[in-house]
């Protein structure tokens, strides 16, 4: 029993390839695009966000979650090494703020669909990425205003240009995540507030809880809170030129307080 | 910059030795009877070697070259040929100046299929050898026309004279004056000076050669050190290409439509390919029994070299044009041709090469869903206080193209 199916598995590899027969519950290889945040690249995701791959900043609640400000500072990132689109569904965007996070204005494309549009601002995504749009950011806001059989039209079509081209796809998505979105991400880091980050009395960041809540390309479970420091471009002691927004650290539960006093 | 420069036999005696072979190694003289009082435009080595030289009179022609052959220009035939070495070399040159009896071509960068310069301008007078049937030509290839005029006219014929950059003074010092291309009267006052040759100028201040001379002086002071810094100037192409399906029977059906214009726009963008060119505007006609012809045109976001390219410019054409009565041919055509620009790709930016096709994408989303649907933000220059007057957009577009 077991040589006949060996032997049929090995039939059917090399009449289809490799890639064919997958055993079920394994890790899906993909590369992956580093962030250059070390809490990211080493202690959530493996080794950066996956190439090819559509990846989900899903808000554990309503409300403030920094995920809008974590995608924009990773597109701002990714703009400094490549062409970046951002498609704003939320209308939140400001791109001097994308400025103060470091990004090249130069190499970012800004799609901005009438409100309500989320069907054409998800076909436009697939548009660029089809063209070879290397990074891609997609802000979401409020509910769904998409059909499920809409959604899932319209995801798998961006999934598969973006398999297609290798590209890097990160979706902000409010709470509740839509189910069909929950199902087409690879990885999904659930987001939640954990608290305003203050010097002397000034609100100077945010601080981020962050959970890899799914992932079909590395293990999930992984937690780490991350301090999203606003950029302040006015202020004199700001190091000029370089990002600031992300200083990411790795917050055990009995270390949290000190690193909230220290700032 | 480096620029190169062939000299090749004038195109009207080209076209009249391809007109008359019988021609071939004698003396022949374009311009026209002799009887008329008009100039030599060109004349055969035979020719020439009697004395000849073109601008003098065709009766002074006769006299000199009493056996010669006197054949009239044929303008037609020279611009059918001036287009034809410019469609030609653009293969090899990213900008071409075809000249009635000398080519200049940008030789700038580098070539990917030849690695070094001697290797490439070898490769541009093959080719402008064999395009006019010819003997090779003498070519120069220098920092500017001017200098790369002169090399060519210093060499011989297949053979290429290569002034390297930093070398321009040193080869143009032993120069006479008179290949200045400056008024006469110049020459002849800087002649009046006891300055013999070009090193004598050079070694000049420009501020007394300018006290002298006013703005020639100046201009005499960078001809005479090369640095005129003068390059190719191509032209502007107005050329077009159309192709056109009869079908058979009239129709109206959509589908046959779509795919009658799918095989002109397949044509259409296997030539532009082959050919290194670019389109600027695409035009889309339908041509029915008994009305006139019907069309819509569009100017790409970019311009269009390649069949997929110019798919897309025929597609957004065909949503719009509506046949009111049924069609007997479709027409596609191609305008504004150039050739299509290169570019050195960022190779520390991942997905650089893409650039343009992502741009492409971005135009034909801002035609389809309005101007606002995609664009690029842009830092104000002078930015007020409020947040939204920290940016500007603009429109994502692709050098050359519409927007």
């Amino acid at each position: 029993m077991a040589d006949s199916l060996s032997a049929a598995l090995a039939t059917l590899r090399s009449r289809y390839g490799p890639q064919a027969l997958q055993r079920g519950g394994g890790q899906i290889a993909a590369g992956v695009w580093p962030t250059d945040a070390f809490v990211l690249d080493t202690g959530l995701l493996p080794g950066g966000l996956p190439r090819g791959r559509i990846t989900v900043l899903a808000a554990a609640t309503r409300g403030a979650s920094g995920r809008l400000t974590l995608v924009q500072s990773l597109a701002a990132t990714a703009s400094r090494g490549c062409q970046v689109g951002y498609v704003d569904l939320a209308g939140t965007l400001d791109p001097g703020f994308l400025a103060d996070l470091g990004a090249d204005l130069a190499t970012c494309l800004v799609v901005t669909p009438e409100a309500g549009r989320w069907d054409r601002g998800f076909a436009m995504a697939r548009t660029l990425a089809r063209a070879g749009l290397p990074w891609l950011g997609i802000a979401l806001g409020g509910p769904s205003q998409l059909r499920p059989a809409a959604w899932e039209h319209a995801l798998a079509a961006l999934a598969e240009a973006v398999a297609k081209q290798g590209a890097v796809c990160v979706v902000a998505a409010p709470s509740p995540l839509a189910t069909p979105l929950a199902h087409a991400a690879s990885l999904t880091l659930t987001c939640t507030a954990a608290g305003w980050q203050r010097t002397h009395g000034d609100v100077v960041g945010l601080r981020v809880r962050a959970v890899v809540t799914k992932s079909k390309v590395g293990p999930s479970g992984a937690e780490a809170t991350l301090l999203l420091r606003y950029p302040r471009p006015y202020a004199v002691a700001e190091i000029v030129g370089l990002p600031s927004v992300i200083t990411p650290r790795v917050v055990l539960p009995e270390q949290a307080p000190a690193i909230a006093a220290s700032g | 910059m480096r620029v190169l420069c062939a000299l090749h036999p004038h195109l009207g005696l080209v076209a009249a030795l391809r007109r008359h072979p019988d021609l071939h190694g004698e003396a022949v003289i374009v311009g026209g009877a002799p009887e008329l009082r008009l100039p030599v435009v060109a004349a055969s080595p035979v020719a020439r070697a009697a004395g000849l030289r073109a601008g003098q009179t065709l009766r002074q022609a006769q006299q000199l070259c009493p056996g010669a052959a006197f054949v009239p220009l044929d303008s037609g035939a020279v611009t059918a040929l001036r287009a034809s070495v410019s469609v030609e070399l653009q293969r090899l040159s990213p900008a071409v100046e075809a000249g009635d009896d000398e080519v200049l071509c940008d030789l700038s960068g580098r070539h990917a299929a030849y690695a070094s310069e001697m290797a490439w301008a070898a490769a541009v007078a093959r080719a402008l050898s064999v395009i006019l049937d010819a003997d090779p030509p003498a070519v120069g290839v220098a920092a500017s026309r001017f200098v790369a005029r002169l090399a060519a006219r210093a060499g011989t014929s297949g053979r290429i004279r290569r002034v390297r950059s930093g070398d321009e003074a040193a080869f143009l010092a032993p120069l006479p004056l008179a290949v200045l291309p400056v008024d006469p009267d110049v020459t002849a006052r800087l002649a009046g000076f006891g300055l013999d040759c070009l090193g004598a100028v050079a070694g000049l201040a420009p501020a007394d050669l300018q006290r002298q001379f006013g703005l020639d002086g100046l201009r005499v002071h960078r001809l005479a050190r090369g640095l005129d810094g003068d390059g190719v100037n191509p032209e502007s192409s107005v050329r077009a290409w159309s192709e056109r399906l009869v079908l058979d029977g009239s129709s109206g059906d959509l589908e046959t439509l779509l795919r009658a214009a799918r095989h002109c726009t397949d044509v259409l963008g296997a030539r532009l390919a082959e050919r290194g060119l670019a389109a600027s505007e695409v035009r889309l006609d339908y041509e029915t029994e008994d009305r006139a012809p019907s069309g819509v045109c569009v100017v790409p976001a970019g311009p269009v070299g390649n069949i997929v390219e110019t798919w897309a410019a025929v597609l957004g054409l065909l949503g719009e044009l509506r046949p009111g009565a049924p069609v007997t041919a479709v027409l596609v055509e191609v305008q504004r041709l150039a050739p299509a620009a290169g570019r050195q790709t960022d190779l520390w930016r991942a997905g650089d090469a893409a650039r343009e096709a992502v741009f492409l994408a971005a135009g034909r989303l801002r035609a389809r869903f309005g101007d606002q649907a995609v664009r690029r933000p842009r830092l104000a220059l002078d930015p007020g206080d409020l947040p939204e007057r920290r940016f500007a957009w603009d429109v994502p577009a692709v050098a050359g193209g519409a927007g």
